[in-house]
């Protein structure tokens, strides 16, 4: 089949505009596919690798103090392979900048048996020398504060000034991506990092004699951990147990998980959306292509060549293409996941975290885009086995001709020109082919408003969050589970302070039935000022006087709604083996985009807690011009363990999501891409559908705009249509979008601005027009009395 | 080849309409015949059926004593393949090959061609070889379409019209080149014409009219395609 082979190539150069938009189309999909598939694969891998290597936890423990000593006794609870102390302090850091609120984790490293469990990966420098003022920090850290091995940093620990020397840069499984806390979204390198100081080193500083405030422990094989949950809480309640978490509940270990999850998902999702397109491109261009070599076909069947040499000629067109658009797609999707996993480094620092060449995605990739190239291929050509080749050699029976529903509305129609009368008639006759493209129009809309509907989301979720539901400027959080009555009395007296309202945050399990989550309940004030709870009209909900609010993911989780009863336990609570759970009433679920927790007033949690009247934490409302003064006075105060300031968290985020910005416009362009590809394949399409028709306009004086105009009206028709069908299906798109990107630890609002659907309909008609741009050109060089004097 | 009671409905819509209303005939070996008629007599669709590219609705037709009528696709397609040659009156070629490559395309799927060089020397195009159809005249198009007809070496070649799109003179050479064919190689051939003369350079002409075959008539002698005029 040399000659047919040779036949393809030249029909393919004499529409290789059509070829390369559809190829293009194609490698879109499947370049997000390979890159996406190759990254989440390298950042699995690494992680595995890393969490093998460091004998990565799968317990944590929060206590007050716990002996040295009695360490080695809690691997005879049952199931508990290993376990290990350490001492974990927040330590702030002294600089020349008095303002500034830079943060240190000091994880304590026992120097002389060196730790089993969740083991440093060492990645500069040299471990620091027992007993003395050394440590390692987290690389990203160091960069960010632009530090060098043997520089020193100088920290506020427990009231006293601590001087260290920089010895190395060390990773740990733990902390892959570090956070101060679960609330602030991003890290934070320059204000926030990991040191790993001398066990010896540290005790010197600190008031733990003997004790440790932290326990990781690794399981036997085969472990339920609810069981040895269970057990160690019997055990460490009487040492100030703050929370037992599982490895799946970590935070870095569960971002890390969210993150390769849900990109796994997006992987799965967004390349099909891509290659639904190409489908219809494809499967409308080959439709065509047939359509418009019927009487080749014929000729072909009466010289004897058989249905399936017919066929294998035509599917060799969407086999080509497939072929280029994975390959093109697959490599550089391979070829853009290495410098894409580097960028992951900003986030999740992970040693040997880097991309491979996958021939597994590739090929993958391949079958992918063969398979969806060759079904709209065999879809389009189904109809050349049923043609006789007597049949096949005349031409079809003309569409039937009539009044469309749209010309019954005379006074529109009549306003309308000749051109834009044959456009629309054209549009709505060929129905199948038009649907396809109300369709391809739809989702490449709805692609478009995933740009804004992100921006809007990440917006929504910041200023919401920092603006409307935390409304404190200051959050001073106290070192210990204490009254909060004496700070406050300080505080309410400062200068410059409004309000001050105390906080109790309490880890607790709530179970309905056999589903269960670890969450921190927060115990607000009655008629807090400071933090509010907003309904999804973003009306204040108040905290209930009995009982629970949950968030909705929460809600979700358990399964509950408002009415429910569930069951409560909390590590903080005083209790007696026969009471250890408590049944609360649900009051109402709220919507919460930062954090998943659930809410009590506080007079309520404190009496489930039976500690009295304790808090954790105060919220203040403050002047800014006093936020200095009011930190640097208390920064250093004994009872208070770290103050956040809510406008250093807001710039931060605000900063860092202004900087990806240009991610989320990366779905505008591919959707611009994709529906140039769709509109140009059209213009093409009808153009030598119509090409005698338009060849006599031409001839009877039209000008190539005006003979344009033919085109643009049907166009434009779709376009209409597809918008209108895109609305709903964008919607839908977000709904899933925010259900795809929302977790524990933030939920995405599915809300759809108005601005969306406008500047995803300016963007779609832009490629539109971008494509009719070129199809005026085709126009233009219409060689209009050569087609009069042919036949067909 | 034999027919019996050839006939041939064509359904549209709730109309049908009969085309051929029972037709018999018999071609033998070595034939040249015209089958002549008026535009919706019946010439196309017999031809058709004789080629193998629709089925009669009723009637028996059997080619080398295979019965025709009974076959399927697949068996279509081969007798297709290895017996039938057709010669459309729009010629049919495909414009981004060249002349030889459209003939080469059929030459492809022969059991024992001649070579491309053989045929379109018999056409008098060996010089065309490398144009391409729309670089030719109608003339010089309708005998690469006949070139590419006869180098599967069939037995049967079937014409439709063949001049039909062609003034006199280019006429002449298609028909001196199907003659030609005829003469030395001993095949077979059909031509539908509605144009009476070509019919004095047949064996035999069967005149169609509304559907059936009116008469036949055996031509003593035949003329050579100079001799005719139109």
């Amino acid at each position: 089949m040399v000659v047919l082979r040779r036949k393809t190539w030249r029909d393919i150069r004499e529409n290789i505009g059509v070829y390369l938009a559809c190829i293009l189309v194609i490698a879109i999909g499947l370049l997000i596919f390979t890159a996406m598939s190759v990254m989440m694969e390298s950042l699995e891998r690494a992680q595995q690798n890393f969490y093998r290597e460091a004998n990565f936890a799968d317990g944590f423990v929060k206590l007050t103090g716990y002996p040295e000593s009695k360490i080695n006794s809690l691997t005879y609870v049952p199931g508990i392979r290993q376990v290990e102390g350490r001492i974990v302090k927040d330590v702030r850091l002294l600089d020349q900048n008095q303002d500034s609120n830079r943060y240190l984790r000091m994880v304590s490293q026992d120097m002389t048996n060196p730790p089993q469990i969740n083991k440093l990966h060492l990645l500069s420098g040299r471990l620091p020398a027992d007993s003395k003022p050394e440590i390692m920090v987290d690389p990203q850290f160091m960069a960010a504060n632009h530090l060098a091995l043997g520089d020193s940093v100088t920290t506020i620990i427990e009231g006293n000034q601590a001087v260290f020397y920089i010895t190395g840069t060390a990773q740990s499984a733990e902390y892959i991506y570090v956070m101060r806390t679960a609330q602030e979204l991003f890290p934070s390198p320059k204000d926030f990092g990991i040191a790993y100081i001398p066990l010896n080193s540290l005790k010197a500083l600190v008031k733990e004699k003997g004790q440790v405030n932290d326990l990781v422990f690794t399981l036997s094989s085969g472990t339920d951990f609810e069981s040895v949950k269970e057990s160690l809480q019997s055990e460490l309640k009487p040492y100030g147990l703050q929370s037992i978490i599982a490895r799946k509940d970590q935070t870095s270990h569960a971002i890390l998980d969210a993150e390769i999850t849900q990109n796994k998902n997006m992987s799965k999702v967004l390349p099909l959306v891509f290659l639904g397109v190409a489908a219809i491109i494809l499967y409308t261009m080959l439709k065509r292509l047939i359509e418009a070599q019927r009487g080749i076909i014929g000729t072909l069947k009466a010289f004897g060549f058989s249905n399936r040499e017919i066929i294998g000629h035509y599917l060799f067109y969407p086999a080509l293409i497939g072929i280029l658009g994975g390959l093109l797609g697959g490599l550089t999707g391979i070829a853009l996941s290495f410098p894409f996993t580097i960028l992951y480094n900003q986030f999740f620092v992970l040693p040997n975290l880097k991309s491979q060449f996958s021939l597994k995605y590739l090929l993958i990739g391949l079958a992918l885009s063969l398979s969806f190239s060759l079904f709209s291929g065999i879809r389009a050509s189904l109809e050349i086995i049923r043609l006789e080749p007597a049949e096949a050699m005349r031409p079809p029976a003309p569409p039937q001709a009539g009044k469309i529903l749209i010309e019954r509305i005379q006074l529109f129609w009549q306003l309308l020109t000749a051109q834009a009368q044959m456009g629309i008639r054209n549009a709505f006759r060929i129905k199948v082919r038009s649907l396809f493209n109300i369709i391809g129009i739809a989702v490449v809309f709805s692609l478009m408003t995933i740009s804004w509907s992100m921006q809007n989301m990440m917006a929504l979720l910041t200023t919401v969050q920092l603006e409307e539901v935390q409304k404190y400027d200051l959050k001073f959080q106290l070192s210990r589970l204490s009254a909060a009555s004496p700070v406050r009395l300080d505080l309410s007296h400062e200068a410059g302070v409004s309000a001050v309202e105390p906080l109790l945050e309490a880890p607790a399990t709530l179970r309905n039935g056999w589903r269960k989550k670890e969450v921190v309940i927060m115990g607000l004030v009655k008629d807090s000022s400071l933090y509010n709870i907003l309904d999804k009209n973003r009306r204040r909900v108040e905290v209930p006087a009995n009982g629970v609010l949950l968030s909705a993911q929460l809600a979700k989780a358990l399964q509950v709604k408002a009415g429910d009863l569930i069951e409560v336990e909390s590590p903080l609570r005083r209790d007696t083996l026969e009471d250890k759970k408590v049944q609360l009433l649900v009051q109402g679920v709220v919507p919460q985009y930062i954090g998943s927790n659930a809410f009590m007033e506080d007079k309520n949690l404190q009496a489930f807690l039976r500690q009295g009247e304790i808090s954790t934490s105060l919220l203040v409302k403050i002047k800014q011009s006093e936020v200095a003064r009011i930190t640097s006075k208390y920064r250093n105060a004994d009872n208070v363990a770290t103050i956040e300031s809510i406008s250093d968290s807001s710039k931060m985020i605000k900063e860092l999501m202004d900087s990806y910005n240009y991610v989320t416009w990366l779905y505008a362009v591919l959707g611009g891409i994709t529906g140039f590809a769709l509109i140009f394949n059209s213009s093409i399409i009808i153009l030598s559908e119509r090409k005698r028709e338009l060849a006599a306009l031409r001839v009877l004086g039209m000008t190539p705009r005006e003979v344009l105009r033919v085109i643009t009206s049907e166009q434009w028709t779709l376009y209409v249509l597809g918008v209108l069908l895109g609305i709903p299906l964008a919607y839908a798109m977000e709904y899933g979008l925010a259900q795809a990107l929302s977790g524990d630890l933030y939920s995405l609002p599915s809300e759809l601005p108005p601005i969306a659907l406008l500047g995803a309909a300016i963007g779609t008609a832009c490629s539109v027009l971008l494509a009719q741009y070129r199809a005026y050109y085709r126009i233009k060089s219409l060689p209009y009395v050569e087609i009069l004097a042919t036949r067909d | 080849m034999e027919g019996k009671n050839i006939r041939k409905r064509f359904i549209t819509g709730e109309v049908e309409v009969e085309v051929l209303k029972g037709i018999d005939f018999q071609v033998f070996k070595g034939e040249f015949i015209v089958l002549l008629g008026q535009s919706g007599s019946g010439k196309t669709t017999l031809l058709n059926i004789i080629g193998g590219m629709t089925q009669a609705s009723d009637g028996e037709l059997y080619y080398k004593g295979q019965p025709l009528h009974k076959m399927d696709d697949h068996g279509l397609t081969l007798y297709r393949r290895d017996e039938v040659g057709f010669v459309f009156q729009n010629y049919n070629l495909i414009s981004n090959l060249t002349a030889a490559e459209n003939i080469r395309l059929v030459r492809e799927i022969a059991r024992e061609p001649f070579t491309v060089e053989e045929v379109l020397r018999e056409v008098g195009l060996e010089d065309w070889a490398n144009h391409f159809p729309s670089q030719m005249s109608s003339g010089q198009q309708q005998r690469v379409a006949i070139a590419r007809a006869i180098v599967k070496n069939p037995d049967l070649l079937l014409c439709d019209e063949p001049t039909g799109a062609l003034d006199i003179k280019t006429g002449i050479q298609v028909l001196n080149a199907l003659q030609k064919l005829h003469h030395e190689y001993h095949k077979t051939v059909m031509v539908i014409t509605h144009n009476a003369e070509i019919a004095k350079m047949a064996d035999r002409v069967f005149y169609l009219k509304d559907g059936m075959l009116d008469h036949i008539t055996v031509v003593e002698h035949p003329l050579a395609p100079e001799e005719i005029s139109w």
